[in-house]
C-alpha cells in the first residue's frame, strides 16, 4: 500500500507497469480479436492452466487481483482496446470491444473491470471532451501500460461506490485547489491517473461540476492520500481503495471540456459504459452462469435428459440471454452507428438486461442445487458470479441513474403519435450482430434525448413493424404464428404505454410519482422484445448460429417470459418449443460455442 | 399515508413496545438453535412489528428499515378486514389484483386475500414514503413478489392461518415463512425430504423433547431461504443445509456454504406463530434512503431538460 500516490509513477511516458509487448499482427476485426484473447486465456477447466478457474478462485479467495492472468492481459495490451485508433490503440467500436471483453468476462467479472474496463469508464470522458494534449496524453498512458480509473460525483440514492465527492475551488495563482474524500474507488490504490467528477459550484443545477483529468505526475505528494483497500462482498479480487484529496493544486488544464460541463458529460459517458456493462459484463457473467447449470444437469446422475423442469429453466435462461444480448448489441450498434440517438435506449439496456439476468441467476442456482455452493473450480465460478454481477450493476443506484434518463422519455412516449404508422423505424443495421459499422464518435453522445418533441422512438417502432410483418409469416407453422400473436399483444401494450404516459403527463403530482416508474420498468421490457424480434427477423442462415436465431423459437419463449413479467395474459406455447430450444443450448454446450448471439468458438 | 378509516385513539403499536405483541427470538436451547442470527455484515433481522390497522404507527417498520436494513410487518387478517370493508378506494388499491379479488367466491378467501395485499402496499408504502395506490406489486416469473420500478427494496411475503406477515429489505433479497408454533411433523417421515444427513444427524442428538420444535424451525428457515430466492420447493431443502448451532447455510455435507451475505431468524409473534426471515445482503451499502420523491438525480433531470421545455418535463 502506497501513502502516497506519486511514489510509484514516472510520466507518461514511463509507466508503473512494464509496457505490453505487442503481440505480432493482431486482426482487425473485433470478433477475431475476441477468439485470440479468448485462445490466450485458454481452457477455464484445464487444471494446468494458470488462467484457468483454479487460479482465478484462489485469488479472488485471496482478495487479490489475479496477477498472471492481469499480466497476460497487459502483455496483450488490453488497454490499447479502449483508445481510439486515431491516437494509436485499436478501438473502432464499441459492438467489437465488447466482444473482446466477453472471454475476460466470463472467466472473472471482477478481472474485466479492474484490468480492463473501468480505464474506459474514465477515457471515455477525455475522448468526449479533452483537448490534444489531454488526448495524446492519456492514449500514450494506456498504451505504455499505465492505470486510470474514474471518480464519480455523489448520485441521488448513492451506495458505497458512488458515495463521497470532490470540490475544487479557484487557486489564486491559477488552476484550482480540490479537496475531498471517497472511500470505494476500484483500482484507486494503483491508478496513476484519474478523470474526476469535482463539484465547482454549489447547489442542485447542471452545471454544479466539472471533470478533470489528474494526472499523478502532476499532483504534489502531499496533498494525495491513497486509503486502505475496502472490503467488498462482491468483485473480491477488485482493488476497491479509497482516495483522499488534501487541498491538492491541480493545473488548469487539467479542467476536461469546459467549467461546468461535467453533468452533460457524465450523461454522454456513461451511454458507453451502460452499454458496456450490459454487454461486456451481465452477458458474458450470465453466458458462464448458464454454462455451470448444464454442466451440473449433464453431470446429474439422470444426465442431460430436458424434459421436465431442469430443461424448462435452462431453455427459459437461454431465451433470455439472447433476448438480452439481442437489447444490448442493439444498443452497442446504436452507440457505433448514431450515437447522438443513444442516450434513452442506453439507459433502457442496462436497466433491462441487469434486471433480467439477476432474476435468472436465482433460477439457474435452483437447477445446481448443492453444486451452486461448491468452491472448487468445477462450480466455484458460479457462487462467485452470484457475488459479483450484482456489484457490476451497482444496484438500485444503478437502477436510480437509469431512470433518470428513463423518466423524462415518457412525456415523449406520451406525445408518441404511433396509430396508423410505423414510421421512423430503427434501420435493420442495428438488430444485425457483426454487421458492418462505424467507430464510435465520442463526440458525437448527446446529453439530450435527441428529438423528444416528435415522440420519435425508433426502436418501439421496429416492434410496432416487426409485429406487422409476423402476420405475414404465420402461415409457416404453428410456432411462428404464435410468435406473431405474441408480437401483437406487444404491439397493444405499447399503444397501452402510450396511452399510459399521456394519462400520467396529465396529473398534477409536482414530484415524480411512484407510477412512473412502473411505466419506465413496462417500456424497458417492451424495448427488450423489440430487439428480440427485430434481431431474429434480420437474422440469415448465414449469420452466427443463423440457423438457431432466424428460427422462432427463442423469441417465442423470450416474448412468452417476457409477456408475464408484465402480467400479459400469455397462451401456452406450442408443444415442443422449450424442449427444442433446450436441444439448442445443449448443442452449442457440445460444441464448445458461447451462448450469447455469436456463439463463438470457446478455448 | 392514507389512512383508509378514522384513527383509532388506541395506537396498537403500544402494545408491542411492552413485548407482549412483538415477535421474541426464538431460542430454545441456550443462544443457538436458528435463532436470531447477527452476522458481521447482514442485517440481524429486528423482531416483526405489529401493525394491526392500515393508520398504526408505522415508526418502528420505519426505523427498522432504515437501522438494520430489513423489516417485517404483521397482523391478523381480521384485523385488516374491516379495512378491507370500508374503504372506498379498494379497487384503486388492489390495482391489478382487482380481478383475482372479485373472481374470488369464497368470501374468507377473499377478503384474506384483500387484506394481505393492502398490508403489502402499506407497508412498502411507508417505507418508499409514497401513497399506497402507486405501488404496483409484480411476480418473477418463479412467483416471488417485487415492487415493479422500485428495486431500492425487496419485498417477501407470508401467511398462515390468520397471521400475514410482509417484509421489506433495502440490503437484498427477503424470505419470509411462517407456521404454527404447536405445528408438528412426524420426522421419520419427512427427514429425508427436508434435511440433509448432517442435519438428521445433528436432531437426532438432541433431547427428544426438544427435537419437534427444531424441525419446524428449521423448516421455516428453508421455505423462507428458498422464497428468498424465488424458487419455493423448486430448490430441493436435501440440497443445503443449516447448521443447528450457530446458524448459517451449509452444504449437504455440512461445510459452511456461504459468506455472511445471508442473516436468518426466527421470532414467536401473537404467542402461537413462528414468522422465520432469510435477508440476502448484496453488499454494496445501499443508502439508508429508500424514499421515491429523492431517487431521482436531480442534477441529471435539469441537465437534460432543455432551455425552450417546461422543467415539469422531467417530473412527468
Amino acid at each position: 500500500m502506497h501513502d502516497s500516490l506519486t511514489a510509484d509513477t514516472g510520466a507518461p511516458g514511463s509507466p508503473a507497469r512494464p509496457a505490453p509487448r505487442h503481440p505480432g499482427r493482431l486482426p482487425a476485426d473485433g470478433a477475431a480479436r475476441a477468439q485470440y484473447v479468448e485462445d490466450l486465456l485458454g481452457d477455464p477447466l484445464a487444471d494446468d492452466n494458470p488462467h484457468g478457474q483454479r487460479a482465478l478462485l484462489a485469488a479472488d479467495e485471496r482478495r487479490e487481483a489475479p496477477a498472471a492472468t492481469e499480466e497476460l492481459l497487459n502483455r496483450y495490451g488490453l488497454a490499447a482496446e479502449f483508445v481510439p485508433r486515431e491516437l494509436g490503440g485499436r478501438l473502432d467500436g464499441v459492438e467489437g470491444l465488447a466482444q473482446v471483453l466477453r472471454p475476460v468476462f466470463r472467466r472473472d467479472v471482477a478481472l474485466g473491470f479492474g484490468a480492463g474496463m473501468t480505464a474506459l469508464f474514465a477515457a471515455s470522458v477525455v475522448w468526449s471532451a479533452g483537448d490534444g494534449r489531454q488526448r495524446r496524453d492519456t492514449a500514450r498512458r494506456l498504451l505504455g501500460g499505465g492505470r486510470m480509473t474514474i471518480l464519480h460525483r455523489e448520485f441521488a440514492h448513492a451506495n458505497a461506490i458512488l458515495r463521497g465527492e470532490y470540490t475544487a475551488r479557484p487557486a489564486p495563482g491559477g488552476g484550482y485547489v480540490v479537496d475531498g474524500r471517497k472511500e470505494v474507488v476500484i483500482n484507486a490504490d494503483r491508478a496513476d491517473a484519474f478523470v474526476a467528477y469535482v463539484r465547482t459550484a454549489p447547489g442542485d443545477g447542471p452545471d454544479s461540476h466539472s471533470a478533470f483529468l489528474l494526472e499523478t505526475d502532476r499532483l504534489p505528494a502531499h496533498a494525495v492520500h491513497r486509503l486502505p483497500r475496502a472490503r467488498t462482498h462482491g468483485m473480491r479480487g477488485a482493488h476497491y481503495a479509497g482516495l483522499d484529496l488534501e487541498q491538492c493544486p491541480v493545473p488548469a488544464d487539467a479542467l476536461i471540456g469546459e467549467l461546468g460541463e461535467g453533468i452533460s458529460l457524465s450523461l454522454r459517458t456513461f451511454q458507453v459504459s451502460r452499454s458496456l456493462v450490459s454487454g461486456g459484463a451481465l452477458v458474458g457473467g450470465m453466458d458462464s452462469a448458464l454454462r455451470y447449470a448444464v454442466r451440473a444437469v449433464s453431470e446429474s446422475r439422470r444426465g442431460l435428459v430436458l424434459r421436465g423442469r431442469r430443461g424448462r429453466v435452462l431453455a427459459g435462461v437461454f431465451a433470455d440471454l439472447l433476448a438480452c444480448d439481442s437489447l444490448a448489441v442493439t444498443g452497442l450498434r446504436l452507440l457505433d452507428l448514431a450515437p447522438e440517438h443513444a442516450l434513452v435506449p442506453s439507459a433502457a439496456v442496462k436497466y433491462a438486461v441487469s434486471a433480467l439476468l439477476h432474476e435468472d441467476l436465482d433460477d439457474l442456482a435452483a437447477v445446481l442445487g448443492a453444486r451452486g455452493y461448491e468452491r472448487g473450480p468445477a462450480y466455484g465460478g458460479f457462487q462467485k458470479l452470484v457475488r459479483d454481477l450484482p456489484v457490476a450493476g451497482l444496484g438500485h443506484a444503478g437502477t436510480a441513474d437509469t431512470q433518470a434518463v428513463l423518466v423524462p422519455h415518457l412525456r415523449t412516449l406520451a406525445h408518441a403519435a404511433w396509430r396508423g404508422e410505423s414510421g421512423h423505424e430503427a434501420p435493420a443495421a442495428l438488430f444485425t450482430p457483426g454487421a458492418p459499422s462505424s467507430p464510435l464518435d465520442f463526440r458525437r453522445l448527446a446529453a439530450e434525448p435527441s428529438d423528444p418533441q416528435r415522440g420519435c422512438d425508433g426502436l418501439l417502432a421496429a416492434l410496432l413493424g416487426a409485429a406487422a410483418r409476423l402476420d405475414g409469416r404465420r402461415s409457416r407453422g404453428p410456432r411462428w404464428a404464435a410468435l406473431a400473436d405474441l408480437a401483437r399483444a406487444f404491439a397493444a401494450e405499447v399503444h397501452s404505454l402510450a396511452d399510459r404516459c399521456a394519462t400520467l403527463s396529465g396529473r398534477p403530482d409536482a414530484m415524480a410519482p411512484a407510477a412512473s416508474y412502473v411505466l419506465v420498468d413496462r417500456y424497458c421490457l417492451l424495448l427488450a422484445a423489440a430487439a428480440c424480434l427485430a434481431v431474429c427477423e434480420n437474422a440469415g442462415p448465414s449469420a452466427a448460429d443463423g440457423a438457431l436465431l432466424a428460427e422462432p423459437d427463442w423469441a417465442l419463449l423470450a416474448l412468452s417470459r417476457f409477456g408475464r413479467r408484465l402480467g400479459l395474459e400469455v397462451p401456452e406455447l406450442p408443444d415442443g418449443v422449450a424442449l427444442d430450444l433446450a436441444a439448442g443450448l445443449v448443442d452449442r454446450y457440445r460444441r464448445g460455442r458461447s451462448f450469447d448471439l455469436y456463439g463463438m468458438r470457446l478455448a | 399515508m392514507q389512512p383508509i378509516e378514522p384513527t383509532d385513539p388506541r395506537n396498537g403499536d403500544a402494545r408491542d413496545r411492552d413485548g407482549t405483541g412483538a415477535g421474541v427470538p426464538v431460542a430454545p436451547h441456550g443462544a443457538s438453535g436458528l435463532g436470531t442470527v447477527a452476522t458481521a455484515h447482514g442485517c440481524a433481522v429486528a423482531p416483526p412489528v405489529h401493525i394491526p390497522r392500515p393508520d398504526s404507527s408505522w415508526l418502528r417498520v420505519r426505523e427498522n428499515l432504515l437501522d438494520r436494513g430489513a423489516t417485517v410487518a404483521y397482523a391478523t387478517w381480521t384485523e385488516w378486514l374491516p379495512s378491507v370493508l370500508t374503504t372506498p378506494r379498494l379497487r384503486a388499491l388492489l390495482g391489478r389484483d382487482w380481478d383475482r379479488y372479485a373472481d374470488t367466491q369464497d368470501p374468507v378467501v377473499r377478503c384474506r386475500f384483500a387484506a394481505s395485499r393492502l398490508l403489502i402496499k402499506y407497508t412498502a408504502a411507508a417505507a418508499l414514503g409514497i401513497d399506497p395506490g402507486d405501488i404496483d406489486i409484480a411476480y418473477r416469473l418463479g412467483g416471488r413478489p417485487y415492487l415493479r420500478g422500485l428495486d431500492q427494496v425487496e419485498v417477501g411475503l407470508t401467511h398462515t392461518g390468520e397471521l400475514m406477515a410482509v417484509g421489506i429489505s433495502r440490503l437484498g433479497r427477503m424470505g419470509l415463512d411462517a407456521e404454527r408454533a404447536d405445528r408438528r411433523f412426524d420426522l421419520d417421515l419427512i427427514r429425508n425430504r427436508i434435511c440433509t444427513p448432517v442435519e438428521a444427524a445433528e436432531l437426532d442428538a438432541l433431547p427428544a423433547g426438544q427435537r419437534a420444535a427444531c424441525l419446524l424451525r428449521l423448516w421455516t428457515l428453508k421455505e423462507a431461504y428458498t422464497k428468498a430466492l424465488g424458487q419455493g420447493m423448486r430448490l430441493p431443502f436435501t440440497e443445503f443445509g443449516f447448521d443447528l448451532g450457530p446458524g448459517g447455510l451449509r452444504t449437504p455435507d455440512g461445510t459452511e456454504a456461504l459468506g455472511d451475505e445471508w442473516a436468518f431468524a426466527t421470532h414467536l409473534v401473537l404467542g402461537r406463530y413462528l414468522i422465520s426471515a432469510a435477508c440476502h445482503d448484496a453488499g454494496l451499502d445501499p443508502a439508508g434512503d429508500t424514499s421515491v420523491g429523492t431517487m431521482l438525480d436531480r442534477r441529471l433531470l435539469t441537465a437534460m431538460t432543455s432551455p425552450g421545455q417546461d422543467t415539469g418535463g422531467a417530473d412527468i
